[in-house]
């Protein structure tokens, strides 16, 4: 499946392939995800410092550190489930203090772990999800996801019988019914089998290249990272100690085997 | 609009398929029907015996001097009131609970909370499939029992029962929707959740048993069997002599009881039923006049508990303490 990208004078249209959805318009803006100063405290304690973080549209940027080093509430503050102690976030050049709601029509979110409705089927969750996000008779677009996920023989079981990587498909379907431009997925491998992680890779990758979303990710895989991620960041101690495209990190640290030997050397450095 | 209903869809399924909250519902509408036959049974019993003792004084030709025993159908209703009052309270809680804890326990706030909804949207939603899962409750419970007291008791009502029903079936709604938004907003405000369930019940003991349990034995009547008053054979105006010199005794027990919300449901309910003896067989009129006051709390109390119930359930609030 491919994305159609319009551009006109003000905005880059993409209209999507998946039939059904509204063309989605982005405002010009060259990064999907800007943070300023980002700071986040819990009275004595700051989870994050003055966070300056870019995220370029239609990247896979993997956000690494160890835990504790405040990936999780960086996504929290990214998706509007924190409000920043001091900072701006924008999404798609919507600022988070001045609109949440609209921030939350722009974004899908996988937390880790996904928890939905045990005692419902695949589309009363799904159909849930996309009344909350205000679409009209979804059923034709659920059905429509769960293809594009091959989940389409899943339709009408109870989330309840299903593995982790299928409750983690039902997740990812949920967070892509609304036709986000921007993804945000919280460790998604985090306790998944090779076979699942594998899986999963494949759907993340295939987001990002037919729908052209910009997908952010935390996670500690990194041997993922490598395979799908564009760009990087990595957290050390609410701080972040570097940022910079897969490509340029890997010929910046030439002496280094492999991502993880470089993720180690900077987290390790002074 | 549609995104609060759309929660609210999603409660009611979720109830619909709880097997504990089905098994409570169905043990509470048991209860409310046997505690009627027992009392159509009663009555039989004693209507035979009346029967037994007038053929009996028939017999010795002896005109019948007691009058015979009347069944008035509302009374029958009285345990099933009982049990609403205390179990249906219960009740509540427990729902009005699992309502947000679910949503805790499962982690599905987070994904709630990245949808562009509004701050009352959750809220609104789950009070509302609870306002209909109560009302539809209620209605079944005070329409079984009555059908019941038709079958069972072989009672007749009147068109003015028909209304007092009604009436009761408002009132007893109301009263569960109060202790629905009680334990929603203790549910949202709690840290932790084995907390929010013990302050409901701590709330719960007080507010239905120890506050109305006491007020109830402060008041002479209930000092005594058959009351201080009689038992003395101190006659009304006497009565009323002696108890204007304990105007801070009654005004001290007042205020404890109207301080309870389900003192104010049974009087509510008693005075429309007919069970307490001043309003039994009065016009709708003169029993509304009587417990104005008393549906007037109901209302307060459950306007009171549901704007704090909005306030205390809001994105903020809850995230905030579902970790």
């Amino acid at each position: 499946m491919k994305s159609l990208y319009v551009f006109t004078e003000k905005s880059i249209c993409r209209l999507s392939v998946l039939s059904g959805t509204r063309p989605y318009c982005d405002t010009m803006n060259e990064f999907a995800i800007v943070t300023k100063d980002l700071t986040k405290s819990y009275k004595d304690v700051v989870a994050l410092e003055n966070l300056n973080l870019s995220v370029r549209q239609g990247e896979i940027f993997g956000l690494l550190g160890h835990n504790g080093a405040g990936k999780t509430t960086t996504v929290n503050l990214l998706t509007t489930l924190l409000v920043p102690t001091s900072g701006t976030v924008e999404i798609e050049g919507v600022d988070s203090s001045k609109s949440a709601k609209d921030i939350r029509k722009l974004i899908g979110y996988l937390p880790e772990n996904v928890q939905l409705y045990n005692n419902m089927t695949t589309m009363e969750n799904l159909r849930f999800f996309a009344n909350l996000s205000g679409l009209k008779k979804p059923e034709a677009r659920i059905k429509e996801v769960l293809d594009y996920l091959n989940f389409n023989s899943h339709y009408n079981k109870s989330i309840g019988t299903f593995s982790k990587g299928m409750r983690q498909r039902v997740g990812i379907a949920q967070a892509i019914l609304h036709n986000p431009s921007v993804l945000f997925l919280d460790e998604p491998t985090s306790g998944l089998d090779p076979e699942g992680v594998r899986q999963l890779r494949d759907v993340i990758i295939r987001l990002n290249a037919d729908l052209g979303v910009t997908i952010f990710m935390n996670t500690h895989l990194l041997s993922e990272v490598t395979k799908t991620c564009s760009s990087i960041g990595i957290l050390k101690g609410g701080k972040l100690a570097y940022q910079n495209s897969m490509n340029s990190t890997l010929a910046e640290f030439p002496d280094q085997d492999s991502l993880e030997d470089i993720y180690l050397s900077i987290e390790t450095a002074d | 609009m549609n995104k609060i209903f759309s929660v609210a869809r999603m409660e009611i399924l979720d109830i619909r398929r709880s097997k504990l909250m089905l098994s409570l519902l169905g043990f509470f509408l048991i209860a409310a029907i046997v505690s009627v036959v027992v009392a159509s049974i009663d009555f039989g019993v004693k209507a035979d015996a009346y029967k037994t003792y007038t053929d009996a004084l028939a017999a010795s030709g002896i005109t019948n001097p007691a009058t015979a025993p009347q069944l008035f159908p509302l009374h029958l209703m009285r345990a099933a009131i009982e049990y609403l009052e205390i179990l249906g309270a219960l009740f509540a809680i427990i729902l009005g609970y699992a309502a947000i804890a679910k949503e805790k326990q499962r982690g599905t706030l987070s994904l709630l909370f990245t949808r562009p909804i509004g701050n009352f949207t959750l809220v609104l939603g789950k009070l509302g499939a609870l306002a209909l899962v109560w009302l539809a409750f209620v209605s079944i419970v005070v329409l079984a029992t009555m059908l019941t007291a038709v079958i069972a008791g072989h009672a007749q009502l009147s068109a003015t029962d028909v209304g007092r029903l009604l009436l009761t079936i408002l009132g007893a709604w109301i009263y569960l929707l109060v202790w629905t938004a009680v334990a929603v907003s203790i549910a949202s405000t709690s840290k932790k959740l084995t907390t929010a369930l013990i302050v409901s019940i701590v709330l719960w003991l007080l507010v239905v048993l120890v506050i109305p349990q006491v007020g109830d034995t402060m008041d002479p009547d209930n000092q005594v069997p058959g009351g201080l008053f009689k038992s003395l054979q101190i006659a009304k105006p006497d009565e009323t002599a002696v108890l204007a010199n304990f105007t801070g005794y009654n005004s001290a027990r007042d205020a404890l009881e109207i301080s309870s919300v389900t003192k104010h449901f049974e009087r509510y309910t008693f005075a429309f039923l007919g069970i307490k003896d001043q309003y039994n067989q009065q016009p709708i009129g003169t029993v509304w006049a009587g417990v104005f006051i008393n549906a007037l709390a109901l209302w307060l109390f459950a306007i009171g508990t549901l704007v704090i119930s909005l306030f205390t359930t809001k994105p903020k609030t809850l995230l905030r303490t579902s970790k």
